[in-house]
């Protein structure tokens, strides 16, 4: 009885929120000085990247490890060694740098999603297709809160 | 040997031509046309000897002469603003680095204090990111930490990183190459000066060196010059042992001659001033100026000053007679002949020579060097290496292995090791010894290995290689195990303190007992191992499941077979120190594993990077239990069986840890963390005797005096998304509120909370209400 209760409630909002849907401030899109404003990792982070560009990844790595050394518990340096192994085709290093970029991530939803695509991408990449499907489906559900409660 | 010797070709053609040669020519054995065939044969002979030494010295020359081993370094110093860093500890960094006081700071490697700020010009380095040029920059160091940094623009700069050792697996040679270039002209002037002034006009060989070197002999009443050139002297170097044989001596003069044939002026003294033999380390043979430098003076062969130079010369004339360490007043009175002689030559002016005859010899005393200081450490990285490379290529190649060894950890680990042990058992008559295991758990860098109390000595690696009982450093594991299974354990759940026996498949009886003997009856889950109580986590682990603990352990780290026995439960898994690190790591980053590391960076002898050994990290544990059981560990500092070390630590400082201690005080272990750095401390004896300690007294004021030394950061204290805190009643079932009898707050996963509440307070467990409302609608 309590369960039945309970459904047509949840039902309700959900109608609720179908029929006037809450209109969202959209969030600014994450980047690196959200988290390391100020940080000498910045600089690291620049260099890193110019490495990349140059197609140098080991020694855009390199940057990045120094980075981490400075601002351990940035998630977004983390983020971007996951994109590099990915790039050099070690998905499973990927996976591991952007569960932990997750572990640290901010309360940001569209970044959090992304990451979960990252994840996604590097279980495909290792043969895990229901461990990819999972990682979607989280990244789904942050990316559009709706289809959770669909 | 001398039979054969006798025996010449010339006299063996004589005996049968005597018989046939009629007796009126016997006067004349010696005829024109013999002689032309003597003549012929020892020419023949002569040219293909000449052959022979000519690709003998062509070959060694051209295929890279010099055999260098490869070298190790510690991690660079990163500088940057906001770096926890006492001024004290930058100072001791740059005298380990041997950087000279200079008011303007104007060379590399030199630095002056000014007021709060330090002026420090840098070295440079190559690196895989490209290393950092020379340069000079200013910081001010104050309240324990780096609050400006200028750096040409940057706020960033690095220290190049400390030499700490060299690897020579196959022969012991060991050598700092050091091109033509960069050599100091006043060593060049000295050394020609005093060894060969006709260096520049000689063919390899020179009468006219040998003749004025016996009337300077003369003069001076002693030897001040030899009678060999550079060239000669590089040839014995080079090709010839250093025994004084005929042969050798005679195959001297024509391989000189041959190497002047071939190579320059230029390319012969580089190759003297890189191989020349200079004295011995031990095992290790000191060759050429670079090394030279750095084993006397701790300094590259560019930054010596000219009296330190003229100490080198010295060492030419016999490295051992004038070794300056152990023969100080010879090698002072040498080195001063070097210097008159360079004067004499116009090399060093009259007042330059005044000023530096009169400095002493300034010789780092042997030990003092961060040179070969960490024998425990290079250790492991020699292990590591030799997986990736073979032997040769790490004695030939001149590879530099950038490591991951942080020089003050590494010395606030031996110091703290070293300090503990001379307290407790100062005259060795209990034969305590130890070992430390420091890394960053993030990156899983090795930052400090200690195998022994007296650190500088080689030999058995307690670190890598004593394998002992774990004790209750094993109980992390099974508190891990239970809070996996959250819908039948919480950190509040009750566990019973209470003899325990279990009958083994061999008939015998498992029965522990606790540390003091006694039974505590029911506590709390997290009590049971902040107290490290052995009948409650026997009773939890039996429960938990001996495979559970068991797959747990191995999720950790452990890779060793583990035996489903009881025991395993309290630790009698045997593991090494750096094993217990491996397990500790995922524990310290709340669930990822990685692997640890000695080595971040190979570079070829040009500084050009040949390999990497990048950091790599799996999620092993989700977020939830690893944060609860490093609450739990948290707890055991706090308020239980260490929490002793509070005393050294910052007060608002959060780490996590636990004591272990082996069955008849045989061992004592802790094993803890913060934020960035884990510590595994051992303390123990060689021959695994009753070493009367526990973790508390034994490891523990170890492991708390390092860390209160190095920079720490707080455990998080934010749980993860999946954990909320609960107060909950003691009972362990029921959810109360804060101020209730005595409830405890708990950092719960979901499925724990219990639903129902002692109605204590105004109890509004709001999350609780919101998940297990919804927890019922999809039960």
């Amino acid at each position: 009885m309590q369960k039945l209760v309970r459904l047509v409630l949840i039902s309700a909002v959900m109608v609720g929120c179908a029929v006037k849907p809450v209109v969202e401030e959209p969030q600014e899109p994450m980047t690196a000085s959200q988290e390391l404003e100020g940080s000498p990792a910045l600089s690291l982070l620049a260099s890193a990247e110019q490495a990349r560009q140059q197609g140098d990844n080991s020694r855009a790595e390199r940057y990045l490890e120094r980075a981490l050394n400075i601002a351990p518990d940035s998630s977004w340096l983390y983020k971007q060694l996951a994109d590099l192994r990915l790039t050099e085709g070690d998905a499973r290093g990927a996976e591991g740098f952007a569960l932990k970029a997750l572990r640290l991530a901010p309360d940001h939803p569209a970044y959090q999603a992304g990451l979960w695509e990252l994840v996604a991408t590097a279980r495909d990449r290792q043969g895990d297709a229901a461990g990819a499907k999972a990682a979607r489906e989280r990244a789904a559900t942050l990316r559009d809160p709706e289809s959770r409660k669909a | 040997m001398a039979k054969k010797a006798k025996k010449s070709p010339a006299k063996s053609r004589r005996q049968p031509s005597r018989k046939k040669q009629p007796s009126a020519q016997r006067r004349r054995w010696f005829s024109w046309s013999f002689i032309a065939k003597v003549g012929l044969v020892c020419l023949v002979l002569g040219a293909a000897g000449m052959a022979y030494l000519d690709a003998l010295v062509r070959e060694r020359f051209d295929s890279h002469a010099w055999q260098l081993p490869a070298r190790v370094y510690a991690r660079p110093v990163e500088l940057y603003e906001g770096r926890v860093l006492s001024r004290d500890d930058m100072l001791k960094l740059l005298d380990l680095m041997r950087y000279r006081r200079d008011a303007r700071a104007s060379t590399p490697g030199s630095f002056a204090v000014q007021g709060n700020s330090l002026l420090i010009h840098t070295r440079g380095f190559n690196d895989s990111d490209g290393g950092e040029q020379s340069e000079r920059i200013r910081l001010s160091l104050s309240g324990g930490q780096i609050r400006s940094l200028e750096a040409g623009g940057d706020r960033l700069a690095r220290l190049e990183p400390l030499q700490i050792g060299s690897i020579h697996p196959q022969h012991a040679e060991d050598r700092v190459l050091v091109p033509l270039d960069k050599v100091p002209p006043l060593l060049v002037d000295m050394l020609i000066a005093t060894e060969d002034r006709s260096f520049y006009d000689h063919h390899g060989i020179s009468l006219r060196g040998l003749s004025r070197a016996m009337l300077a002999n003369i003069k001076a009443g002693g030897l001040v010059q030899g009678g060999s050139t550079l060239t000669q002297q590089l040839v014995k170097n080079f090709w010839l042992s250093s025994d004084r044989t005929l042969s050798r001596k005679l195959m001297e003069m024509p391989m000189a001659l041959l190497l002047e044939l071939h190579y320059s002026k230029d390319q012969i003294l580089e190759a003297y001033l890189n191989e020349v033999y200079l004295g011995q380390d031990g095992a290790r043979a000191i060759h050429g100026m670079g090394l030279g430098a750095q084993f006397l003076f701790g300094r590259p062969l560019e930054e010596l000053e000219p009296h330190q130079l003229a100490t080198l010369v010295a060492l030419l004339k016999g490295p051992s007679w004038y070794d300056p360490r152990r023969r100080p007043e010879r090698a002072m009175e040498r080195r001063n002949t070097v210097l008159q002689v360079a004067r004499d030559e116009g090399a060093l002016s009259e007042a330059d020579y005044n000023k530096y005859s009169a400095r002493p010899l300034e010789v780092v005393p042997r030990g003092a060097s961060a040179l070969y200081a960490f024998p425990a450490f290079i250790d492991l990285v020699r292990r590591q290496l030799a997986r990736d490379y073979p032997p040769e290529v790490l004695s030939d190649e001149g590879l530099h292995i950038h490591s991951t060894l942080d020089v003050l950890a590494q010395l606030a680990s031996e110091g703290a090791l070293k300090e503990h042990l001379n307290h407790r058992d100062p005259k060795q008559v209990k034969k305590l010894n130890g070992a430390v295991v420091v890394v960053a758990p993030a990156q899983g860098d090795v930052l400090a290995l200690v195998s022994n109390r007296d650190s500088r000595q080689a030999g058995f690696n307690r670190a890598l290689d004593a394998q002992r009982p774990m004790g209750s450093l094993a109980k992390p594991a099974v508190i891990l195990s239970a809070v996996e299974q959250p819908e039948t354990y919480s950190l509040a759940s009750l566990v019973e303190d209470g003899p325990i026996q279990v009958k083994l498949p061999n008939g015998s009886v498992w029965a522990p007992q606790n540390f003091d003997k006694k039974a505590k009856g029911a506590m709390p889950m997290v009590d049971v191992l902040a107290l490290s109580r052995n009948q409650a986590t026997a009773r939890l682990g039996l429960d938990v499941g001996l495979d559970k603990v068991a797959d747990t352990m191995k999720t950790l780290g452990v890779t060793r077979n583990i035996p489903l026995y009881p025991s395993i439960l309290l630790g009698s898994l045997e593991l090494t120190p750096f094993e217990v690190a491996m397990m500790y790591q995922p524990l310290a980053t709340g669930g990822f594993s990685t692997r640890l590391r000695s080595i971040t960076d190979v570079l070829d002898k040009d500084g050009k990077p040949l390999a990497r050994y990048p950091v790599s990290t799996d999620e092993v544990v989700e977020a939830g239990p690893a944060f609860l059981t490093q609450w739990a560990m948290q707890q055991v500092v706090e308020e239980g069986t260490a929490r002793a070390a509070r005393a050294a630590l910052p007060s608002d400082l959060k780490v996590a840890g636990k004591t272990g201690t082996s069955d008849d005080f045989r061992d004592a272990w802790f094993a803890g963390f913060s934020a960035n750095h884990l510590a595994v401390v051992w303390v123990g004896r060689d021959d695994n005797k009753n070493a009367g300690i526990t973790g508390s007294s034994g490891a523990l004021p170890v492991w708390a005096n390092l860390m209160g030394k190095l920079p720490q950061r707080s455990l998080s204290q934010n749980p993860p998304p999946s954990v909320e805190w609960v107060w909950m009643n003691e009972d362990g079932r029921r959810v109360s509120a804060e101020g209730c009898g005595n409830a405890r707050r708990y950092p719960m996963l979901a499925a724990s909370i219990p639903e129902d509440s002692d109605g204590c307070g105004t109890v509004k467990q709001t999350g609780k209400g919101i998940k297990g409302w919804f927890k019922g609608l999809f039960d």
